[in-house]
């Protein structure tokens, strides 16, 4: 009974802070839509980015048939899975870009003096409409690809399907938030630390085995893309050696979110206040 | 029990020791250097439910950093806290529902969205319930004169305006404690009189407990029934604010307007031994301690000698006895020697 009222109370709580998130982000969303003109510039760009971006796979293929084994469907995946992940962490958790410069000039405080987890308020901080480009391009690839997929589209496969696109995505914010959170170590307005680790998300667009070693421990084990698109992929194709680990990204994902949440708020207990 | 109460509380920052320019900055990178500064040093406070407390000192006395701990912001160094039950910063959340803070230098407004968005945000935030919301709005708005600007994002508004709805923002889920950091910086007279009669109004109607940190004196004379003085971390005067002046601001000064120029000073000297005179042309003035000397004793010494148009009494001025304390000129405490050097505590509080 005690665990009922507990799990219950949990729920509610989870609820309201969902609540609490949108709230916040439809507030920015409404910032930015305040400067019409602004908006309308930004998604012209951001289409135009999207444009380009396919039109350079679309060339590679042309000339490259398959990489490492691996067909050029296989690869739009992946590729579709970065794009994906990447526009789900602009569009909803921009915010975590914009921890450097709160913690630098101290702006942080209004965050540790409102009643609500600085860290969904972090997420919800901002929103890049930008990622709305990575999303349409993205799930375009994704369903073109899914079309090739040579197995049968059993209920059970759809969900997890969905489960897997969840999870990659959930790796990817976990990253961003857990890199954002060195603010509190590097006290500069601007850390390259977060840039340099989201970039190293580009390997996961090509299958990993095209790498050394070291470049494979790193971004399966250390800093884990490859469960972003390889082994999610690897998974959806039936990659006999490699699909069972494709199972393992749930997982893998929730170890992430809960290390990110743990580096951060080791890091908040450094946070100095600086400025006024 | 007491709503605040701190024993030994410290904190300490760790400060980058770098050399100007380019090649400092180079050299610190490789040779890490760091000097420990003590922005808050072992101090005792305890707040009871109900008091308005003024918490003065000078630049980066360590104001702030008392603040940011009560709210949970910065964790201490070491020394103990406990805030209505709760260590601020382990108990942030529930700390912050209890709370209102208002940061002269900053807003918690959301800079983008108009005013009332941003009341709508806190009312869900705080999980106020509606009937509540509403009547402190409506109330608020009324008393703060927030009508006019409430559709207009926070970042267009005057300093004035945001001020007003900031402090709004910060009171409409009923904290028992309310932080003021410097709330009348840069405004004007009528603003900073709007709102020291709000705060004076919250003080008395609803019991709210204010801790205000403030270089006006003014806020302090309207709203404050007791004075807590920090320098250096250091906590050199708590007491009320008739105490202070009692204690310290023993001096009083009378002022004579002559008719003619005094013939001689001697007979008025000797009759005032332990007073400090001054004589310029046609005026006299005596400087004495109120509690040695009534105001009438002195008038009586000197009228015999001289011819008396006019007089006035001088009234130790808070504000100055405030500045003869950050200057030094007036210690309150017992001197103790201390490393501190006020160059380390003005890096303290940047």
């Amino acid at each position: 009974m005690a665990v009922k009222v507990a799990i219950a109370t949990r729920l509610r709580r989870a609820r309201w802070l969902t609540y609490i998130y949108f709230r916040c982000l439809g507030q920015q969303m409404k910032a930015i839509l305040a400067y019409e003109a602004d908006f309308v510039i930004l998604l012209i760009s951001a289409g135009l980015v999207q444009i380009t971006g396919f039109l350079f796979i679309w060339t590679v293929f042309q000339r490259i048939p398959d990489i490492n084994g691996w067909t050029f469907w296989q690869v739009v995946m992946m590729y579709s899975l970065i794009f994906i992940t990447e526009g789900v962490g602009s569009l909803f958790f921009e915010g975590t870009w914009r921890v450097s410069r709160l913690v630098y000039n101290g702006n942080f405080d209004q965050i540790l003096v409102r009643p609500v987890s600085p860290i969904v308020q972090v997420l919800a901080g901002a929103v890049g409409f930008n990622g709305l480009g990575n999303i349409v391009t993205g799930g375009a690839l994704l369903a073109i690809s899914l079309g090739n997929v040579p197995a049968q589209w059993t209920p059970g496969r759809l969900l997890m399907l969905v489960i897997l696109i969840i999870s990659a995505a959930t790796i990817r914010v976990a990253i961003n938030l857990a890199t954002s959170a060195c603010a509190f170590w590097i006290k500069t307005p601007w850390s390259m630390v977060p840039m340099f680790v989201h970039q190293l998300g580009e390997f996961a667009k090509y299958p990993i085995t095209i790498y050394s070693m070291a470049v494979q421990a790193m971004v399966v084990v250390a800093i884990p893309f490859a469960f972003v698109s390889f082994f999610p992929t690897a998974y959806l194709f039936n990659m006999e050696s490699w699909s069972a680990i494709g199972l393992l990204t749930p997982l893998v994902a929730v170890y992430c979110m809960f290390m990110a949440v743990w580096i951060f708020r080791v890091g908040l207990r450094r946070y100095e206040s600086t400025g006024h | 029990m007491p709503l605040i109460e701190a024993h030994g509380l410290t904190k300490q920052f760790r400060q980058a020791v770098k050399e100007p320019g380019l090649v400092g900055s180079l050299k610190h990178f490789f040779t890490r250097q760091y000097k420990d500064k003590l922005a808050v040093d072992h101090i005792d406070l305890s707040v009871e439910a109900g008091e308005s407390v003024a918490y003065l000192g000078p630049n980066g006395a360590g104001k702030s950093t008392t603040i940011k701990m009560l709210t949970g912001i910065l964790v201490p160094t070491s020394g103990s806290l406990i805030v209505d039950g709760l260590v601020p910063h382990e108990k942030r959340q529930q700390n912050a529902r209890k709370m209102g803070v208002v940061f002269g230098q900053r807003t918690q407004l959301w800079w983008d969205i108009p005013v009332i968005e941003s009341f709508n945000l806190a009312r869900d935030m705080y999980e106020i319930p509606a009937a509540r919301y509403k009547a402190n709005l409506a109330e608020f708005t009324e008393l703060l004169g927030l009508a006019e600007f409430m559709n207009i994002p926070a970042g267009k508004v005057s300093l004035g305006q945001r001020m007003r709805a900031d402090l709004c923002m910060a009171l409409l889920h009923e904290p028992k404690l309310l932080y003021l950091d410097e709330p009348t910086i840069g405004l004007d007279i009528a603003v900073k009189d709007s709102i020291r009669k709000f705060i004076h109004r919250l003080v008395e109607e609803r019991g709210t407990t204010v801790m205000l940190t403030t270089h006006d004196l003014g806020d302090i004379e309207d709203i404050c029934n007791r004075i807590v003085i920090i320098d250096s971390g250091k906590i050199i005067h708590d007491g009320g604010l008739a105490d202070l002046k009692d204690n310290y601001a023993r001096d009083r000064v009378i002022h004579f307007q002559l008719a003619r120029p005094p013939a001689s000073m001697e007979p008025i000297c000797a009759g005032l031994p332990a007073c400090d005179l001054h004589a310029d042309g046609l005026s006299l003035s005596v400087r004495f301690d109120r509690f040695e000397f009534a105001a009438g004793e002195i008038a009586a010494a000197v009228m015999p000698h001289v011819e008396v148009i006019d007089f006035r009494i001088d009234e130790p001025e808070v504000e100055d006895l405030i500045r003869r304390v950050y200057l030094g000129q007036l210690s309150l405490a017992a001197p103790e020697p201390t490393a501190d050097t006020p160059e380390s505590a003005v890096a303290a509080e940047a």
